[in-house]
């Protein structure tokens, strides 16, 4: 007998399933049915605590922001201003938006350069007949700490003459984004892909077409998401960008970690609200994909 | 006539793709990782003599690595379970929330959350004059911000805890309610109930362990993760132990040049460390995929 042809018996529903009411109206059906009721009552209230603690976060950053002063023992600012909201606005003398121009451009051109690489560099992997470690080698970067690392690869990038430059924090970000992007591209690159492409091939189909007319549409959604969130790789890195910067490059994490230094809380808070900005859009236009992201 | 189907081959870009990547990423920091291991043993840097390994046994017979080392893996330990036992309860009593409710959109929130902006917003809740301190003195729990327990910098990482916990606690959520639709636990619960087990039994001989062993992948990449943290300790954590990615960071940024290679010791041993729980983390994917 297949387990998957096995009918759940009415007795046994699945964990947080609705349940159907008793029935008969004897004392023991009416006991049940309260129980389910308070059951149905306490999921309920525990589903709105914990709604409520996920929302916190930004809520709390959002009142920061405004706060001019919030002094204790007060639950709520005691005087509400919006100064540093006008400042984002002030292009010529605000530091933040430039700190916010760079950033976007810093996480554009490295979730540009590690995409496209990382989409050719896993379809090579996936071929590979060592496959196996060459994904170890493209994990280890990823899951490893850009700090640790960063400190490691400080030297060579101040006898390159890279450190403290742009370029040299885009290219360690790089290395970071692109292993995120070969084990993302790792599993696109699979058996079926492969078929499409040896069905191009016996066609005649040469590399350009079948790279313009077959992977590249078909690829258009991955490619999308991966350049998201290597964009967000990027965007939300402070330790590399620091080592390897140096302070020359500034970006919006290190703008919150200054702000706080400074206890500026309201501008470390507008500075959050921006860094918390791009994924809160990914998970307004699509959570599923934001998931498999994160 | 001979037909022979083409083997797909990896075309020109791919190639260069591939070399780039070994080129700018992988040669790196094989390189560094190098550098930094002759730079501990005396044959590299400004400070080589010849071969010693003084630094690393200075290192190994102090007790600042091991006591950082011990504050990292047990933080990683403790949020990994934490986190799993929360992410289980969640999934297990909220299933039906999270799949169609609004619950289901907003434990996507604290996802949204960089460790830097996280680690500030934990401090602006659980300091001495955080929101929570104003809300116990309101409910005259506490007199002001001195009777409130140290729950930022303290000897117990307990700040560095919960910020890692609330980050990570509502991902195991999302991904135990996942793997409970993607591997039919309903089923096998059935099963086992008309088998005659108990409610009770079929959790947790069942389901439970069903859940755990598709998730423990997920679970060895977060303790890497949280091993490797720096934002959230740096802003939560104390001068002294310090976990492995700030001390190394300390090590490095000091004046005093002496310390830099206590500093590659430091991230040998984490990365060392790391490299081997990724190797076992691959290990089981590729056995549950060949399973």
């Amino acid at each position: 007998m297949s387990i998957s042809r096995l009918e759940r018996p009415p007795s046994c529903p699945s964990p947080g399933s609705n349940l159907p009411p008793p029935r008969g109206k004897g004392p023991f059906a009416q006991a049940i049915g309260q129980a389910r009721r308070i059951g149905a009552i306490s999921r309920g209230a525990l589903a709105a605590g914990v709604c409520a603690l996920c929302a916190l976060p930004i809520a709390l950053l959002a009142l920061l922001s405004l706060a001019a002063r919030w002094p204790y023992p007060e639950i709520w600012p005691g005087e509400i201003r919006l100064d540093p909201w006008r400042e984002l606005l002030d292009f010529q003398h605000g530091g933040l938006p430039r700190v916010l121009g760079a950033s976007i451009l810093l996480s554009t051109v490295v979730a540009l350069v590690s995409t496209a690489l990382s989409y050719l560099a896993a379809k090579r992997i996936a071929a590979h007949p060592a496959r196996a470690r060459l994904s170890l080698l493209a994990y280890a970067p990823y899951v490893m700490s850009p700090v640790v690392l960063g400190v490691c690869l400080l030297y060579l990038y101040l006898k390159l003459g890279l450190a403290g430059t742009f370029p040299g924090v885009v290219l360690a970000q790089t290395i970071f984004a692109t292993s995120f992007g070969v084990v993302f591209f790792l599993g696109f690159w699979n058996e079926e892909k492969r078929a499409l492409e040896d069905l191009v091939r016996t066609l005649g189909g040469t590399t350009w077409q079948l790279y313009s007319r077959v992977l590249l549409p078909i690829s258009r959604g991955p490619l999308g998401l991966c350049a998201f969130q290597t964009f967000l790789i990027s965007w939300f890195q402070y330790g590399l960008t620091v080592l390897i910067g140096g302070g020359a490059v500034q970006t919006l994490p290190m703008k919150v970690f200054d702000y706080v230094n400074e206890a500026n809380l309201s501008y470390a808070a507008l500075a959050s609200l921006l860094l918390v900005l791009p994924p809160l859009l990914l998970l307004w236009v699509n959570k599923r994909l934001f998931f498999r992201i994160v | 006539m001979k037909i022979s189907a083409p083997r797909s081959s990896t075309s020109r870009p791919e190639r260069a793709a591939f070399a780039l990547f070994l080129l700018a990423a992988v040669l790196p920091i094989a390189a560094s990782l190098g550098y930094a291991l002759l730079y501990t043993i005396g044959l590299a840097g400004l400070l080589s003599t010849g071969f010693s390994l003084h630094s690393w046994t200075k290192m190994f017979a102090a007790g600042e690595l091991w006591t950082s080392f011990g504050l990292s893996v047990a933080v990683a330990a403790v949020v990994v379970v934490l986190a799993t036992a929360g992410g289980l309860v969640l999934s297990l009593t909220l299933r039906g929330s999270i799949e169609s409710g609004p619950l289901g959109t907003f434990l996507y929130l604290p996802l949204a959350l960089p460790y830097t902006v996280a680690g500030f917003v934990t401090y602006q809740l659980l300091a001495p004059t955080g929101l929570f301190s104003r809300l116990a003195f309101r409910l005259g729990w506490v007199a002001g911000p001195a009777d409130f327990p140290a729950l930022t910098n303290d000897r117990f990482a307990l700040g560095i805890l919960v910020a890692h916990t609330a980050l990570a606690l509502p991902f195991m959520a999302l991904l135990f309610t996942q793997l409970q639709a993607s591997e039919r636990v309903d089923r096998y619960a059935a099963l086992a109930r008309s088998l005659g087990a108990t409610p009770g039994q079929a959790l947790r001989r069942v389901v439970v362990p069903m859940l755990l062993t598709r998730a423990a992948t997920p679970m060895l990449l977060l303790f890497v993760v949280v091993l490797g943290s720096y934002e959230i300790p740096l802003l939560l954590g104390r001068q002294a132990p310090q976990m492995l990615s700030v001390l190394t960071y300390r090590k490095w940024q000091r004046f005093d040049i002496l310390q830099k290679p206590e500093a590659f010791v430091v991230a040998l041993v984490y990365t060392a460390f790391a490299l081997a729980v990724l190797a076992l983390a691959l290990r089981r994917t590729r056995a549950e995929g060949s399973g």
